[in-house]
């Protein structure tokens, strides 16, 4: 009896005494901002949801911490002149967590399930070029598309069309989301949306990885909380650090602050099918209306860069442009040219957060200085999707101008440019919102996409970044930057231009 | 308790009587004194305040209390301080109105649900089950996104879920009163229905009322800031309280002037309206005994 | 007594037929398209279409509605449009933590409040009931979010002592649950020193104590029964409140609560998962205001329920 007591009280006093909870030494926590839905690849569409799954998928190809395509699963890839055929050369030394191999058979089964309409994926649109696939021996694999598609092989790096093992496919069917089973350094272990717990491979085709023994994905929505996560060493990264705690953090001896680009574009897009948009002297007025710097150093606390292309600049294929200076009375100008000498009133859509409340305000504030007179109205994700995207017809957009951002999953130009300023884009096929219809513009976008040969793209690609920047669909603004907190004792785990995250090589001292 | 002096009698009017108590409880006069400084300096705003609510001023941002700026500037160098006195009108009023709104329809409701019994009792409980049901947050993220968002359908959206809260309240204060012996005495005289409620049971049910009416009004501003914690608040460039208390906590260690003054305010009126609650129904309470 | 009771829970199934008829409507008002939010930005208009079906979210809406009242009468409350899980698996994973941390919160918030009313209704008018009175008062002053941070930031950064947040252990309920009582225990407090306060000039009180009825039993028996009355529906409510989670609380301190789930669930517009919910909620509080009323009864007999 005695002897219970006395363990009773020495648990108790142990357990008092560590505040913290006792983690083993290799044990990584990452502390993240929104929830997991769930970890079915081809049906998930946020970085964070993707981000858990590349602890435990890969695809053929992947991306490295510069968003630079690199051979993942597949050793290399050949195609031919028209873009529609791909051959990938497998590796041939990878193994699924459940013991499976992975071969050109479990490929073919990956693909087909996201091709097949009935499984109602929604990464489906990443495949719905290919016609058929074709196993040409136990480590080839050649895919016969349906029309030229320059980009398939990023479309190959995309988190949609992640391995996973057809056992496990078989055996679980649907619930395949909550039960991943994949070929990457880390094995599952357990889900809810706002905690995911992953342990080591040990079987992992890559020698020496992983470094550690799990890492754990928790959602702490609250800002202040999760810097306190890392400050307290309940977290050994937190992403994103909001901006505005970047100062507090710098001056905490046992943390580093980690700052990289990103592909993240932000910008006001302008009806260019309704007055006063439809005027390029206007476009052009708001654009110069702007001090991109102030814009950055109060609404980012000065992490981001002025946006000087239609995309960002670390997507393939991105080609500056310039700058539109700050020059109040020049838009002024330009606005009583264009016969607004008294300015306008109109209505600025963004998000609710209150990052883009504070950049709409100052917006606000800018355009005002114009003679603009703008009315902020922040909506509601909901509704913002029914007013933007659900249009059926250009007349009946209803929007003036909308604060937003665009982020190319797939790294690549086309993404970034063809479903928000492609004629043939507009709602509802794709994201068109500013209405913005080009004929040289069109057939540019269109060329890039055209053809596999990256000589050729990159020419594309330039000649309609500079007709875009000339005809100002939009308000340029800024790139975000990246930024994560780490606690100096971690190494090797990188935050990507697109938002995901990446712990392959994680290690901790 | 009358005062006689030797050789007349001086009896007070209630209203009198009722001044008199107020004004013994010192902290709750203090506390009306405040609210009334309170309103003054919302109406008065125009006037004595040192900058308008809305000028930016870049070259002045996240700067900490100064002369010039008496409780700092925000992220787009604006006056904190004048923005907290413009504020002060869009706090309070939303504080008044919608509160004001929900308790007179959850009087009426709970004061004829108690009163009548019965099948209307039950429809109106459970009504107000059905509407108790749906969590304030949801209610106000369903008026936003269907009528727009924006300050007054904040009001609506708050007015309409006290009410069921006042319903219920009003309910269990008729159902006791009812019972006394005093209402049994007026309705066997033959006091007829509505004088009855009125006159009769309406005054008890005060004292209860007023307790959660200053709570209320304290407490609908900090709704009003908990919406603006999920975005849903006064919009932009409205300095309501609760909306620069959200946006401020963005820089908790970093600026904290941002959230110390508008939280102090909101603490500050908040605290009147119950301090001054607790003072009236003590002075009421006596007057009905 | 217990027909009372059987009839009002028979009330209660129609209380939560309404309830579902009209929140079915009433998401499908809001603006915005489910299979839209669910498939993102990325996908395109035969994605979408794809998720629509999924969903089950064509066909007119009185069909839809019929298929969700025979799912639910069969126990299947659908799957959430956003994980694609079961939608009991996804609230059931959510009400243990909601519960527990109610119960705790509700807990000290109650006993505390009774004790600050009761001193403060007996020393009335003395320093003691003016000091607590303001105590409690600024415990209901505060913002939530702001308390919640200030909190974390002390006991959690600068001591060290308490985690910053989830659920793992006894430690995590510290925080959450006092940022959560203080405004109930205020309320509680409040409302008993009223309570208090309006039966001790009673007529009957001071009879009692005129006979020479010793204090204690003049407090109990005369005048505290029917004053309770307003307490007890407001600790009811705020019972009734804090079940359905509290958004703020739990996005401060990660709590893994219905609240969270509500408003995440509006926001993407996740049908099954918001009328899985406001079930929930509306029976909790149809059961909690049944026990209300019936206490009612309980203290003061005289009130007769019919």
């Amino acid at each position: 009896m005695s002897q219970l007591f006395s363990k009773v009280v020495l648990g108790g006093a142990l357990a008092l005494l560590s505040a913290a909870p006792a983690l083993a030494a290799k044990d990584l926590v990452i502390g993240v901002d929104s929830n997991m839905p769930h970890l079915d690849p081809a049906n998930t569409n946020d970085t964070l949801s993707q981000s858990v799954e590349r602890t435990m998928y890969q695809g053929l190809f992947g991306f490295d911490k510069d968003m630079k395509l690199i051979p993942a699963l597949a050793e290399k890839v050949d195609s031919d002149e028209t873009a529609t055929e791909f051959t990938f050369h497998l590796r041939h030394d990878v193994t699924f967590h459940d013991g499976t191999p992975f071969n050109a058979e479990a490929v073919k089964v990956n693909l087909e399930r996201v091709m097949n309409p009935e499984n109602h994926l929604s990464r489906r649109s990443l495949v719905s070029m290919v016609s058929h696939v074709d196993v040409v021996d136990p480590y080839t694999v050649k895919f016969v598309l349906s029309q030229p598609f320059g980009a398939f092989v990023n479309n190959m790096a995309h988190p949609g069309t992640f391995m996973i093992s057809p056992k496990a496919l078989a055996q679980y069917g649907k619930d395949i989301a909550t039960h991943p089973v994949g070929t990457g350094p880390f094995k599952f272990v357990s889900f809810a949306t706002d905690t995911v717990k992953t342990t080591k491979y040990e079987s992992y085709w890559k020698p020496g990885l992983p470094k550690v023994d799990s890492v754990t994905f928790k959602s702490v929505p609250e800002n202040g909380s999760r810097f306190a996560m890392l400050q307290t060493g309940e977290a050994q990264f937190i992403a994103p650090l909001p901006a505005e705690l970047v100062k507090a953090a710098q001056g905490i001896p046992t943390l580093n602050v980690v700052i990289s680009p990103s592909i993240i574009a932000r910008y006001v897009a302008l009806n260019n099918m309704r007055k006063p948009f439809d005027d390029v002297r206007v476009r052009e007025a708001l654009n110069y209306a702007v001090d991109k710097n102030a814009f950055i150093k109060i609404v980012f606390s000065g992490y981001a860069e002025p946006l000087d292309a239609p995309i960002p600049p670390k997507l393939a294929f991105y080609s500056k442009q310039g700058e539109w200076p700050y020059d109040p009375a020049k838009a002024k100008a330009l606005l009583a040219e264009a016969g607004y000498p008294d300015g306008f009133s109109a209505e600025l859509w963004g998000a609710t957060s209150t990052l883009a409340k504070r950049a709409m305000e100052f917006l606000q504030q800018q355009f005002a200085a114009v003679g603009v007179k703008i009315t902020v109205s922040p909506l509601e994700a909901g509704v913002s999707t029914a007013k933007l995207w659900n249009v059926q017809k250009p007349e009946d957009a209803t929007m003036q101008m909308d604060f937003t951002a665009w982020s190319s999953s797939t790294g690549d130009a086309d993404w970034g440019l063809r479903p928000l300023l492609d004629s043939k884009s507009f709602p509802p096929n794709l994201f068109n919102i500013a209405y913005y219809h080009s004929a040289e513009a069109d057939k540019a976008i269109e060329a890039g996409l055209g053809s596999a040969d990256p000589a050729k793209r990159a020419v594309a690609y330039a000649e309609a970044q500079k007709i875009i920047w000339k005809d100002a669909p939009w308000v340029f603004l800024s790139v975000d930057q990246l930024i994560a907190g780490e606690s100096k004792r971690l190494s090797g785990v990188y935050y990507m231009p697109d938002g995901g995250i990446l712990t392959e090589e994680a290690a901790l001292n | 308790m009358s005062e006689m002096a030797i050789g007349t009698v001086r009896i007070r009017s209630p209203l009198g009587e009722f001044w008199r108590r107020f004004t013994r409880r010192r902290v709750a006069l203090f506390a009306g004194m405040v609210i009334l400084f309170l309103i003054l300096a919302a109406i008065l705003a125009p006037w004595i305040a040192p900058y308008d609510a809305t000028t930016p001023d870049y070259a002045n941002v996240l700067s900490g209390p100064s002369f010039t700026h008496l409780a700092g500037t925000d992220v787009f160098g604006r006056d904190i301080f004048s923005r907290i006195i413009w504020g002060g009108r869009v706090s309070l009023t939303v504080g008044f109105v919608s509160v004001a709104l929900g308790c007179i329809a959850g009087m009426v409701l709970g004061l004829v649900s108690g009163f009548a019994g019965g099948f209307l009792d039950s429809l109106i409980m459970r009504f107000c089950d059905v509407l108790l049901a749906f969590p304030g947050i949801l209610l106000a993220i369903a008026v936003v996104a269907v009528l727009g968002p924006g300050i007054s359908n904040v009001v609506y959206a708050i007015a309409v879920f006290s009410m069921p809260v006042f319903a219920r309240l009003v309910r269990g204060s008729t159902l006791a009163l009812k019972q006394t012996v005093y209402v049994q005495a007026a309705r066997s005289i033959g006091v007829r229905k509505l004088p009855l409620i009125l006159y009769h049971i309406l005054p008890g049910t005060l004292p209860g009322v007023i307790v959660y009416l200053s709570l209320r009004i304290g407490t609908s501003i900090l709704t009003a800031a908990a919406l603006s914690f999920i975005g849903l608040g006064a919009q932009p460039p409205s300095p309501e309280w609760g909306a620069m208390l959200s946006d401020g906590r963005s820089y908790l260690g970093v600026a904290d002037h941002l959230t110390v003054f508008p939280g102090i305010a909101i603490f500050v009126t908040v605290l009147a309206f119950n301090l001054l609650g607790d003072g009236l129904r003590d002075a009421l309470d006596q007057k009905l005994r | 007594m217990l027909a009372f009771i059987l009839r009002r829970l028979a009330g209660t199934v129609l209380v939560l037929l309404t309830v579902s008829v009209f929140v079915f409507g009433f998401v499908r008002l809001l603006p915005g398209d489910p299979a839209r939010l669910v498939a993102g930005p990325d996908a395109t208009a035969e994605d979408v279409a794809a998720v629509r079906a999924d969903l089950g979210l064509e066909g007119p809406v009185w069909r839809q509605y019929v298929r969700y009242i025979g799912q639910t009468l069969r126990g299947d409350l659908g799957r959430s449009a956003k994980t694609r899980q079961p939608v009991i698996a996804e609230i059931g994973a959510r009400f243990m933590p909601t519960l527990w941390l109610t119960l705790v919160a509700m807990g000290w918030s109650t006993l505390f409040g009774l004790a600050v009313g009761v001193l403060s209704g007996v020393k009335r008018g003395r320093w003691e009931d003016q000091t607590a009175m303001v105590l409690a008062v600024s415990g209901v002053s505060f913002p939530s979010f702001w308390l919640g941070l200030l909190l974390i930031d002390l006991f959690s950064v600068r001591l060290g002592w308490l985690p910053t947040g989830g659920d793992d252990d006894w430690r995590s309920f510290v925080l959450p649950s006092i940022t959560l009582g203080a405004g109930v225990a205020a309320v509680v407090a409040r409302f008993t020193r009223s309570a208090f306060v309006e039966v001790a000039g009673e007529d009957y009180v001071r009879t009692a104590r005129a006979k020479g009825v010793p204090e204690r039993g003049v407090i109990w028996k005369h005048a505290l029964r029917n004053a309770l009355i307003p307490v007890v529906t407001m600790i009811g409510l705020e019972f009734g409140f804090l079940l359905g989670g509290s958004i703020v609380v739990e996005t401060v301190f990660s709590w893994p609560g219905l609240g969270r789930l509500l408003v995440d669930s509006v926001s993407f517009r996740d049908y099954p998962v918001i009328q899985a919910e406001i079930l929930l909620f509306s029976t909790e509080f149809v059961l909690i205001n049944l026990v209300v009323d019936v206490l009612y009864a309980v203290v003061n007999p005289e009130i007769r329920l019919r």
